[in-house]
């Protein structure tokens, strides 16, 4: 489904050159649950980057659904990103202006979708990450736990194969993070692909593969046998 | 993303900052508002005095002493202004193409009707001459040359200066500095339109015969104010003028002297016009301009505020061709309201000067559509940078800013 080979990324500030990923070859199979580690300046977060399209590597092959996205243009990207890849952040990154069910409403309106479509489909997924009760709140008015799932309804929106979380509990409690986290395990179990970085070694049960990184490396790949 | 997706969008953003909104579109409502006063004010002025025009005759050349001003301070020469005499008019008379010369001389005078008094002016007259006059009149007789002790009043005069009416018979005595002469009501002119261009109202003047005007003035030299001087053919009037000027010269080598007609009254009249409508235009100009300035503002610095807003956008799969989309259809939109705003002001600015210098208002669908293509287009304008900036962030830096 994903595959990497030798995908490098230099910075240039100036005359200096800064090599963030130094050769990373990742193969990831539909329906893996793939944990990303590793100290911070290790190149995770640039690495997921190019993984979810936000980026491009400097050399390398990247394959996504049997296309060379190394090649693609910016457009491409963008419309890859909008139907394929559902993203989830630390900080949630909702749109405090708009209620949350507008926000779930985000990508189907990016894509397209008319208006009734979009409102029924919002509420469904709201509803199956239980947080259907604030469709009409603005997302400044909601607690941490329910932000997060807002965010994973709508990065579910238009259908995703891929979902990337970026340190998805990092800004949560202890019972929002397993509630999280168990929401995450039933997409995975559907046959979703999620590729989460965290810092946390703790919910690395929930995953099937565990990657490390270091200095724009990967150290070492683990399989956990899944529970 | 569909166009009334994104409009959805940014109307929740402006009903979330009300006051942001209303004061970033302050610039563009006034411009609007300037162009669209300009227009119709322009328009209306332009109608009533085109109309007012449109009642002159264009076969009549003024030859005044002095030179010809309108509109402005009177003109400074250093000669003399012209004494007018009867061989002035004989001179004029054997000009080809000269059908008719009627001299007159004016002066401010108090006219006295049972014991209550009014300014007037008071005009003399050669009654032979004054084809024009002598058709007005509506009751009584005009003058006859021989006229010595008789007065022709104008319909305000004869209405609306004393509170009793003055008919034909009723005595008036008129002062004029130390002097007085008793004069008898022969005739009293039609009510007619206020000319406002030509020789004053009509309808507040007095008429009496040049040896009358010339006894009360009680001057040694009797001198004419101005010759009206009608041509055959209105075709030549330009043509007359030149030889006028040329022929007047012999009497009046060091004296000044013009002759004008309604087409340079009305020429001259124009450009004052387009005067004022060029400062109208320029106030607008300006707003819009400082307008625009405003908006790209205020659209910098809303780009500024969302810039993570944007690499969500970004990241969920907005293109950059969606992000400029939004921002320049916020601008455009932000800019269409403002304009109707401006153009609703600007209507009722223009019944207001309207109705107070007393023009026709012509408000005209075309001054609106203006005012709003220059309204929307200044903040359309104003959009494209702020719009590109939004357009062009990278998603990663944007997701990362606080």
């Amino acid at each position: 489904m994903i595959s990497l080979s030798d995908i490098r990324k230099t910075y240039i500030t100036g005359d200096a050159e800064l090599p963030v990923l130094k050769g990373i070859n990742l193969s990831i199979e539909s329906g893996d649950f793939l944990a990303l580690m590793g100290p911070s300046g290790s190149g995770k977060s640039t690495l997921m980057n190019i993984i979810g399209c936000l980026d491009r590597p400097t050399a390398g092959t990247y394959m996504l659904l049997d296309r060379d996205i190394s090649k693609a243009s910016e457009e491409e990207l963008a419309m890859i990103r909008r139907d394929r890849i559902g993203f989830i952040f630390q900080a949630f990154n909702l749109i405090g202006r708009i209620s949350v069910l507008k926000n779930v409403e985000l990508p189907m309106m990016l894509k397209g979708l008319p208006r009734d479509e979009r409102k029924s489909r919002a509420l469904k997924l709201l509803e199956s990450v239980g947080v259907s009760h604030r469709a009409d709140f603005s997302p400044q008015n909601i607690s941490g736990g329910e932000r997060q799932r807002v965010a994973i309804a709508r990065a579910l929106a238009n259908n995703p194969e891929i979902i990337i979380a970026d340190e998805p509990t990092g800004n949560l409690d202890l019972k929002s993070t397993e509630e999280v986290m168990e929401i995450l395990s039933g997409l995975n179990r559907e046959g979703r692909t999620i590729i989460m970085v965290t810092h946390n070694p703790e919910i690395t049960k929930y995953c099937n593969r565990v990657i490390r990184m270091r200095d724009g490396r990967i150290l070492d790949q683990s399989s956990v046998e899944q529970s | 993303m569909k166009l009334y997706d994104i409009l959805d969008l940014i109307s929740i953003g402006f009903k979330a900052d009300r006051f942001k909104t209303l004061m970033s579109s302050l610039g563009i409502i006034i411009g609007v508002m300037a162009i669209v006063v300009m227009l119709s004010v322009g328009e209306g002025i332009y109608s009533g005095v085109s109309s007012q025009f449109s009642t002159l005759d264009l076969d009549i050349i003024h030859v005044i002493p002095g030179r010809f001003s309108f509109g402005g301070p009177p003109a400074r020469s250093p000669e003399e202004p012209a004494k007018f005499t009867d061989k002035d008019t004989k001179l004029l008379e054997n000009i080809p193409g000269v059908k008719n010369v009627a001299p007159q001389t004016s002066a401010g005078v108090i006219v006295s009707f049972r014991d209550k008094n009014a300014s007037a002016t008071l005009i003399g007259i050669d009654p032979e001459k004054e084809h024009d006059l002598k058709s007005k009149i509506s009751q009584g007789r005009f003058l006859t040359e021989s006229d010595h002790t008789s007065i022709v009043i104008g319909s305000g005069v004869a209405n609306g200066l004393f509170r009793m009416k003055i008919s034909p018979g009723n005595r008036v005595r008129v002062y004029y500095e130390d002097g007085h002469m008793d004069f008898r009501v022969v005739g009293v002119l039609r009510e007619e339109e206020s000319s406002g261009i030509r020789a004053g109202n009509i309808n507040t003047q007095m008429y009496v015969t040049h040896k009358a005007m010339k006894e009360l003035l009680g001057r040694e030299n009797y001198y004419y104010g101005t010759f009206q001087v009608t041509v055959d053919d209105p075709e030549s009037v330009d043509e007359v003028v030149d030889r006028i000027k040329l022929d007047l010269e012999r009497y009046h080598k060091d004296e000044a002297y013009d002759a004008t007609t309604a087409r340079d009254m009305l020429s001259s009249l124009m450009s004052i016009l387009s005067m004022i409508k060029y400062a109208l235009a320029g106030i607008g100009a300006i707003s819009l301009v400082v307008g625009g300035i405003g908006i790209a503002n205020v659209m910098m610095l809303t780009v500024k505020e969302r810039v993570r807003e944007i690499g969500v956008m970004k990241a969920l799969g907005a293109t950059t061709r969606d992000i400029r989309l939004q921002y320049l259809l916020e601008a455009g939109l932000l800019g269409v309201v403002s304009s109707i705003i401006g153009i609703a002001l600007g209507i009722a600015v223009s019944f207001a000067i309207g109705s107070l210098a007393g023009l026709p208002s012509a408000i005209k669908i075309q001054s609106m559509l203006i005012g709003m293509l220059f309204g929307a287009l200044s903040t359309i304008v104003a959009g494209v940078y702020p719009a590109n900036r939004a357009a062009m962030l990278d998603p990663i830096e944007a997701l990362r800013s606080e």
